[in-house]
């Protein structure tokens, strides 16, 4: 059997290129090294009976756009009618109560600023997603028509008119406390703001750079999917299906074959070869570049712009399976599905960072929290929860290298942090795992254990991300294509970077 | 009328005074008016001890652009720098790094931490001097206006981004690391040794409140690679006489030029009539008018506290507060019986004439911030020190010499608030020479006099807000279009009347003398149309 393109990992960025290339006549195979496709919002059974729907939760920068291009709907996907609110967990009192449209349990005089901000995040948020919607602004301003581009980009930023022009452009840098300070006075809640600009990063809240990761991440918001990551996975290969596309789950790729300088196919870990003149990696640009392709392949610069690309992990993953519901104190007997602990100031989500720095983990970790089986029950045995836990700041290495010693003392310092905040959880567990960014990379294949392929940083995005060299999803060697999070628009479940990449490979290769 | 002028210059820093002298210089009758005793601002020689002269609070000269040097005639008003050659960094192992003008004795200092290090250092400085050639005009003008619909300014912008965006992908990509990462991160690209990084990224974090690992302090590593004396790239210098005769050249020169300089002329407040500055009025109640009044103090001292918030648009004075200045730093100036001794390179050789950098590693630079981050001095504070009488006896009696030392983290706000800073100073300055005696034991015992500044008291004897050096931090959303608030960065105010002439403003702080020159060409070429 032969194909037009041989895509690298069966995450959701490799299962929407695949799509999309079958959509417009490929012939593809997908190449999964795990034993189920879906890479991070692969469901996952933690323990007998238990299962989270992925390790990433957050389904809410989807784009739609995408879901009804790829035609998912008639594939059973479907959007959530509301979104959950997120509560900002403080250490004492009740916290706040956010959601897109409002906020409650601060005082009078936030709840408007936190009205005005999102507004701005309103006003602008069509400019920003036009930016992470289409491919990165060309980088080279020696032709008339990258100079046209950039140009038409700049007067998309004019139109917001001068004000929120300028705003957008002084803000962009910024640290995030800094912006959210200026706006609000409650601690809680900049905290529990704060933690989407700052969570996968080497970044705290004081670190300039980290406003921009929140803009984007408040302005790519929408409706998150029902039945989370694991839905949009099932949907995907349902279509996949639908449209002759082979999926091969428990086969890793070990080699990306060229020959004359081009793609020949890829060799995978039993020996096989599979040929095609076009694979397109959603792997991490590290692991596709420097290990897979076959050596000598790039010309020196480039590989030395992706050795130096950063991908320090800095979150690890808990889940936890309880007996009975995980009820917050002074809101017992109320369902809470989001929750964000990151004790209660800025300055507290900071010292979670500082401890990354010195190859320690957080013993206070910032915790982004979620009860899938709320939304899911059939996710757990009846009347049981699951609670999915992201933690910052964990890092890849520590001090004495990660043990079992180690990994469970992170543990208990995520389960006596969210005890502190929901004193009846200890009592109603049940099981307890623990993935530290080593697990991660082991388990996942994601250098450094990154989330993200690579940092969101001001000089990790756009056309620089991952490198200048292939920054617009082309590679210097013919055929190769990335589609993952590492490239532009970046990490998370958005489905863009596939997306975008598929666009890539239909236009230049003819359609 | 006797007190009437073309212009008032509100402080007499050294940029105030540069502007003057290009507005006498070009017939303007002009009058700077000075707080102190003594002119010069940031920028002055203080003998606090009888017979050791110090540069109280700035003290090394680079920055200070050669066309300034030139148009106003410095050399002649007594301007002379001595070119700091040596960078010395002892480690607590007892290793030390020595980096001077002598290549290969370098190279051999560098390889005994890391041989790949040694032979990337030279490439790393050709690479630096040919970034650093590229962005230099943006120093050396008024910044372009973005929001502008002018077709020069578009034209402007469009050819600045040829500059920066036109030499090839690897330049552009190197501009926007240079600009947007740490100094750690960046340096890391080039660099595998810890005691080579350490000392290279500390320029990134002088007079700013970050750490090496934050974001943004790249860049300032580029400002080492700008730096010109004589006309030649990558190089610090000490002015004879301490860094006050380089106010006292520019004032010379601007009185050469007509311009009137008045010491012990604090101004009270901005005289407004309707919504437009036309004069000052004086602590001891004197009125002097003028057609411009032009501040040469920082962008909240003018605006919040010299025109008062009342004149202010709303959204003016929103921008205004949120204009961070952040203080960070202090400085302990020593009167010295004899030369410190320091354990890992005994004598008194080469390396006690240039910069000695104690930055032992990057985990306890950190550390050094952390302490800043949450309100307290740093326990274990990063020391940038000169000896200036060595390279220049005039500033000390034979024999005897001044320190000048350089400390970070200090931050203006102390957890128990500003004001506390009376009862920390003593043991700030204690932390800062027991760090040092960990290097030079015999600090200790030669100390003659003790002079320590904390940003308190930045604030309160040189008029720096909040102690910031730069007159508001150097971060990316105060720069260029943005700094001090966006749209008013050409030197003009939205008070009319009123401008803006120091490091509040494009291209900010240290002894650059652009804000100074760029706001008088601004006022005349205004005055012009």
């Amino acid at each position: 059997m032969s194909f037009d393109a041989l895509v690298i990992g069966g995450g959701h960025n490799g299962l929407v290129a695949a799509l999309k290339l079958a959509r417009a006549g490929r012939r593809i195979a997908v190449f999964e090294a795990r034993g189920v496709a879906g890479g991070l919002c692969a469901r996952r059974e933690f323990h007998p009976g238990y299962r989270v729907p992925g390790l990433w939760h957050d389904t809410a920068g989807l784009r739609s756009k995408i879901v009804d291009e790829l035609g998912l709907a008639a594939h059973g996907l479907t959007f959530r009618a509301a979104e959950p609110s997120v509560l900002a967990v403080t250490d004492a009192g009740p916290g706040a109560l956010l959601s897109p449209d409002d906020v409650a349990g601060v005082s009078a005089r936030d709840a408007s600023a936190y009205a005005e901000w999102r507004a701005f995040i309103g006003r602008v948020r069509g400019f920003v997603r036009s930016v992470l919607d289409s491919p990165p602004p060309p980088m080279d301003v020696s032709s008339l028509s990258s100079l046209w581009q950039l140009a038409r980009r700049g007067l998309a930023l004019r139109r917001l008119g001068r004000d929120d022009m300028i705003e957008l452009m002084r803000v962009a840098p910024m640290c995030v406390a800094d912006w959210l300070n200026e706006s609000f006075e409650s601690q809680v809640l900049c905290g529990a703001l704060a933690l989407p600009g700052v969570q996968s990063t080497f970044m705290g809240p004081w670190s300039p750079g980290s406003a921009i990761n929140l803009l984007f991440a408040e302005c790519a918001a929408d409706r998150s999917v029902t039945g989370g990551p694991a839905a949009l996975i099932d949907a995907l290969l349902a279509a996949c299906e639908e449209r002759g596309v082979v999926v091969r789950t428990g086969t890793p790729v070990t080699r990306i074959r060229t020959a004359n300088g081009c793609i020949a196919g890829i060799t995978t870990a039993d020996g096989e070869d599979v040929d095609a003149p076009i694979v397109a990696a959603s792997c991490d640009p590290k692991r596709t570049m420097l290990e897979l392709l076959a050596p000598c392949q790039l010309p020196l610069e480039v590989e030395e712009s992706l050795r130096v690309v950063r991908t320090r992990g800095t979150t690890a993953a808990i889940h936890l399976a309880l007996d009975g519901p995980l009820e917050f104190r002074d809101r017992e007997g109320v369902a809470i599905e989001c929750a964000r602990i990151s004790g209660g100031s800025l300055d507290e989500l900071e010292r979670a960072f500082d401890a990354v720095k010195y190859r320690r983990f957080s013993e206070r970790p910032a915790l982004d929290v979620r009860v899938p089986t709320l939304e899911d029950p059939s996710l757990a045995p009846e009347g049981h929860q699951v609670v999915s836990i992201l933690a910052s700041f964990v890092p890849r290495e520590v001090d004495g290298g990660w043990d079992d010693t180690q990994r469970e003392a992170l543990g208990a310092a995520v389960v006596e942090r969210l005890a502190a905040a929901a004193p009846s959880v200890r009592d109603r567990i049940v099981a307890r795992a623990v993935w530290t960014p080593e697990d991660l990379e082991a388990d996942y294949g994601l250098t450094g254990g990154h989330l993200q392929h690579g940092e969101h940083a001001l000089d990790q995005l756009l056309f620089m991300r991952p490198a200048p060299s292939c920054a617009h999803y082309r590679t210097p060697v013919k055929g190769l294509f990335l589609c993952g999070s590492g490239s532009h628009p970046g990490g998370g479940i958005t489905g863009q970077p596939g997306a975008l990449a598929a666009k890539e490979i239909v236009v230049g290769h003819g359609s | 009328m006797a007190n009437s002028y073309d212009a008032i210059l509100i402080g007499g820093g050294h940029n105030a005074l540069t502007c003057a002298a290009y507005l006498a210089k070009a017939g303007q009758r002009v009058v700077v008016l000075e707080r102190r005793h003594l002119v010069g601002g940031a920028t002055v020689t203080e003998e606090i001890h009888p017979g050791f002269k110090y540069s109280a609070c700035s003290y090394v000269v680079s920055l200070l652009r050669p066309w300034i040097v030139r148009d106003l005639d410095l050399p002649k008003h007594g301007y002379q720098v001595i070119p700091l050659e040596e960078t010395f960094t002892p480690f607590p192992d007892g290793r030390y790094l020595l980096r001077d003008a002598d290549a290969e004795r370098t190279r051999r200092s560098i390889a005994q931490f890391s041989k790949r290090d040694a032979e990337v250092y030279p490439m790393f400085g050709r690479a630096m001097s040919e970034l650093g050639r590229q962005v230099k005009p943006i120093i050396d003008q008024a910044p372009p206006d973005p929001t502008s619909f002018d077709p020069r300014e578009i034209f402007k912008l469009a050819g600045l981004g040829r500059r920066i965006g036109g030499q090839g992908e690897t330049w552009t990509s190197a501009h926007i690391k240079m600009l947007t990462m740490s100094a750690v991160d960046f340096l890391s690209e080039w660099f595998e040794s810890e005691q080579l990084i350490a000392p290279m990224a500390v320029s990134g974090i002088i007079g700013t409140f970050l750490g090496l690992r934050s974001p943004g302090t790249a860049y300032v590593l580029l400002h080492h690679y700008m730096g010109e004396i004589d006309g030649s790239f990558r190089e610090w210098g000490l002015a004879v006489g301490g860094t006050g005769s380089v106010a006292n050249a520019i004032a010379s020169s601007a009185r050469s030029f007509g311009a009137e300089i008045r010491t012990e002329a604090g101004v009270d407040r901005v005289l407004m009539q309707g919504d437009r500055a036309v004069g000052v009025v004086l602590e001891n109640g004197e009125e002097l008018r003028a057609s411009r009044v032009i501040s040469g103090v920082d962008p909240h001292r003018t605006f919040l506290g010299l025109v008062g918030e009342h004149h202010l648009e709303d959204g003016l004075a929103t921008q205004l507060k949120r204009f961070k200045m952040r203080g960070s730093s202090g400085k302990v100036n020593l009167a010295l019986d004899a030369l410190p001794e320091f354990t890992c390179l005994p004598g008194h050789g080469r390396h006690l004439y240039g910069d000695i950098t104690l930055a032992p590693g990057i985990d306890a630079l950190e550390r050094a911030y952390d302490d800043a981050k949450y309100g307290a001095f740093s326990r274990r504070p990063f020391l940038d020190i000169v000896i200036p009488s060595l390279n220049d006896p005039t500033v000390a009696p034979p024999g005897k010499h001044v320190m000048s030392i350089f400390v970070q983290y200090a931050p203006y706000k102390l957890a128990n608030g500003p004001q506390d800073w009376e009862n920390q100073r003593e043991a700030f300055g204690d932390a800062v020479i027991d760090e040092l005696a960990r290097y030079a034991p015999n600090i200790k015992d030669v100390i003659l006099h003790r002079h320590v500044l904390t940003p308190w008291d930045l604030e309160k004897t040189y008029g720096l807000t909040e102690g910031n050096i730069f007159h508001g931090e150097l971060s990316l959303e105060q720069l260029a279009f943005l700094r001090p608030v966006p749209g008013w960065s050409r030197y003009r105010t939205p008070v009319r009347g009123l401008w803006m002439c120091a490091s509040g403003s494009h291209p900010g702080g240290g002894i650059m003398g652009a804000p100074g020159a760029l706001c008088a060409q601004a006022v005349l070429k205004q005055g012009a149309r």
